[in-house]
């Protein structure tokens, strides 16, 4: 697209932002989970795995996938200022992805955390490495943090010991926030964060082209049809 | 007393149930029992004098009390007696007792038993709280603990005394995964990794603590389904559609409500004597038995109830799995079904369920899975944290 | 307010429960005593709770059993660092579960 003065001024500044290095974790059923990050150009291919959850009630999959479905097409079409996406994938297919943006050096918030194919927890890991990139690599203090549904809240409110902080408001709807600080990442990365580094060369291949996957179990009966 | 047998059996896939009511799923596995025994369920036809249902969580989960009168009704089974079981996570075991004592004592010449439990209707924080309820309220509910609590504390126990290890338990754990690839009704078709749960360097992440020593890949999931079963006078059994396995007997014992308050703590007491006098009644021993379902909520508990009902010394379990003799194949097949752990677990349907898998291993049926030549199978159903036991054993007559 | 716990003497052969029982273990008979069930205790085993029932918001609560000097075995909550069997506690008693009417008081070794 032609980037003209309006196109300019329509666009937040992007703020250099260190990449996330991929990492490898081990499922317990043995498969490999690779997770990287997500150029920009990705976005409408990604959008495509995320698009069939859009109307699913339960779990919160239809907030939580419309939410990131905008907020992905609003990093793709530059109207979120430093925002990045996480992919996880397994045997090449995308299993779940992660979202947030830096506020500011200090400051990242997160966006959110959505799991594709169920059973392995892949979204406890997924979220782990969010909150390694923010703390970890770009080297921030604090990530704000809200949850959508029940499993969220428990899963990082109470897992994490979140510290409340009902006085400053998220951007997703402005809900009472809680906080990952650093000393709270300290403390709980040990028993959350897993990953070896560096990849494979052959295995980081295989997340080069992320597949879609052909069926959602959150989804009975939903089958991709090819294009 | 009349002897009693099996002639049908039915089992839903366990895991989510999506759509259907709770009587819905009830009535998938009970059909398919009496269809499996060549049962008419028409009115005047049907000759079923006596329906059990074994559920502990529909009152409280689903709202419905009374269900068996309910189910009753609708398989157009009218006017047989029915009563609903509960006796916590032995709920279908007890069922089936209560089946067979309405048949031995002349009351009766078949019984319907059908258990179920749908539990993933509810969020995994108040499936664990209902589960509690069964703990002894001021000495164990009061303090927030729970099942997993009571079997962490056990676990450590018997690692302390007789050096069981987390690997031990992982190994057990594969060995259901594996078994259940082969059980097309099980709720788990995936097998983890050995090496992934238990060495690996992320292991420790990737299989957390739920309560330690106990790892998330040695805890049974939280499943949904029903199975059934149709009970028969031997002496009837003729008329329907397949040879009977008879049930040669039945043991049940109860021990302290708190777990704390047990004799020995790494004992378990009720399922020793509640073995004991299903051998006395069947007149077998231990050595006779070809295979097991044994209630493995936790994995520490398929390796202590190997040793309380006499397949090992106490303290060799472990190590029996270790070398693979409760293997398919091995000296006494354990959990050909995938047990609890990869079939899954919704508590009023499994005593039915292992009773299931042992008439499909004594017919024959059992395919993928079959142990040959099996002719005697002993269920275990584990009450409670072990305080009420009900041990069932069948034997397939000879020809 | 202090509260305490309380072991059952059976007043006819004087053998000791805890948790209550409506009918003594040892001779039958149905009438008790309150006893104060105090002091050090023995850890006989423990364990580290990561998934906690409705209403617990903590990520982890530490269980045990334990065996205090007159013989009885009892579970609680544990506010320990790092548990290891035999090690010697001491028993209080504190709010084990907060509750919407009134809190739940129970044993709390430490």
């Amino acid at each position: 697209m032609i980037v003209d003065k309006m196109e300019q001024s329509l666009r937040p500044v992007e703020t250099p932002m260190a990449p996330y290095p991929p990492k490898v974790i081990t499922m317990a059923n043995g498969q490999k989970l690779v997770i990287r990050q997500i150029r920009r150009d990705e976005v409408p291919h990604i959008l495509e795995a995320v698009k069939p959850l859009m109307t699913v009630e339960k779990d919160f999959y239809d907030v939580v996938a419309s939410r990131i479905y905008s907020e992905l097409l609003g990093y793709y079409r530059y109207r979120v200022k430093d925002e990045y996406c996480l992919i996880g994938t397994i045997d090449g297919v995308i299993a779940g992805l992660v979202n947030g943006r830096m506020v500011d050096d200090k400051v990242g918030m997160s966006y959110h955390t959505m799991t594709l194919i169920q059973g392995l927890r892949i979204g406890a890991q997924l979220f782990a490495a969010k909150m390694e990139y923010h703390l970890d690599i770009l080297k921030q203090e604090e990530v704000w943090v809200v949850a959508e549904s029940p499993n969220g809240f428990k899963r990082w409110m109470i897992e994490y010991e979140l510290e409340s902080r009902p006085e400053i408001w998220h951007e997703l709807g402005g809900v009472p926030t809680y906080v990952l600080t650093k000393a709270l990442w300290e403390k709980h990365k040990g028993d959350k964060l897993a990953g070896r580094r560096p990849v494979k060369e052959e295995l980081l291949k295989t997340a080069d082209n992320p597949i879609l996957p052909e069926t959602y179990s959150q989804i009975p009966g939903y089958k991709r049809c090819g294009k | 007393m009349r002897e009693v047998g099996i002639v049908g059996i039915g089992h839903t896939k366990f895991g989510k149930m999506s759509g259907g009511s709770f009587t819905d799923m009830l009535c998938m596995a009970a059909v398919e029992a009496l269809d499996d025994a060549g049962v008419k369920t028409v009115d005047g036809q049907h000759g079923i004098d006596q329906v059990f249902v074994a559920t502990m969580g529909a009152g409280i989960l689903n709202k419905q009390s009374g269900i068996a009168s309910g189910l009753v009704d609708t398989l157009n089974l009218r006017p047989a007696m029915a009563e609903t079981i509960e006796n916590g996570p032995a709920s279908g075991a007890s069922a089936i007792k209560l089946g067979y004592m309405a048949i031995a004592s002349g009351m009766c010449d078949a019984v319907l038993v059908v258990g179920g439990e749908m539990m993933r209707v509810v969020s995994g924080w108040e499936g664990t709280d209902f589960v509690a309820t069964m703990l002894h309220p001021e000495a164990e509910y009061d303090y927030g603990i729970t099942l997993p609590t009571l079997a962490g504390m056990f676990t450590r126990l018997c690692m302390e005394k007789y050096g069981i290890t987390e690997k031990d338990l992982a190994i057990v754990s594969v060995k259901n995964h594996e078994n259940a690839l082969h059980n097309p009704v099980a709720h788990l078709h995936t097998v983890p990794d050995l090496y992934s749960i238990t060495e690996d360097e992320d292991a420790g992440i990737i299989n957390p603590y739920v309560a330690s020593p106990l790892r998330l890949y040695s805890v049974c999931p939280v499943s949904d389904g029903a199975a059934a079963v149709l009970l028969c006078a031997m002496d009837k059994a003729e008329k329907f559609a397949k040879k009977p396995i008879k049930i040669a007997g039945i043991g049940q014992a109860t021990d302290t409500h708190a777990v704390a308050e047990r004799e020995i703590p790494t004992d378990l007491l009720a399922v020793r004597l509640a073995a004991q006098r299903a051998y006395e009644m069947a007149g077998l021993k231990p050595k006779d038995i070809d295979v097991a379902e044994l209630h493995d909520a936790f994995q520490i508990l398929e390796i202590v109830e190997s040793e309380e009902v006499g397949f090992f010394n106490r303290g060799e379990g472990h190590i029996a799995a270790r070398n693979g003799e409760t293997r398919i194949g091995g000296k006494i097949p354990i959990n050909t079904s995938g047990g609890l752990k990869a079939k899954g677990h919704p508590l009023g349907a499994t005593g039915v369920s292992q009773v299931v898998e042992i008439v499909k291993q004594l017919r024959g049926e059992a395919t993928g899975r079959q142990v040959e030549g099996a002719k005697a199978g002993l269920a275990v159903n584990f009450g409670g944290f072990g305080n009420n036991v009900v041990a069932t054993i069948l034997t397939k007559e000879e020809e | 307010m202090d509260e305490k716990m309380y072991a059952y003497k059976c007043t006819a052969c004087g053998k000791l429960h805890h948790p209550k029982h409506y009918v003594c273990k040892k001779c039958g008979s149905r009438t008790f005593e309150a006893v104060p069930l105090e002091g050090e205790v023995t850890l006989l085993t423990y364990t580290k709770v990561y998934n906690l029932p409705e209403g617990y918001m903590k990520p982890y609560l530490y269980f045990g059993i334990v065996e205090f000097k007159n013989g009885l075995t009892v579970s609680g909550q544990l506010e320990v660092s790092d548990p290891i069997i035999g090690m010697k506690l001491i028993s209080s008693v504190g709010v084990i579960k907060e509750g919407t009417n009134s809190d739940h008081y129970g044993f709390i070794f430490k």
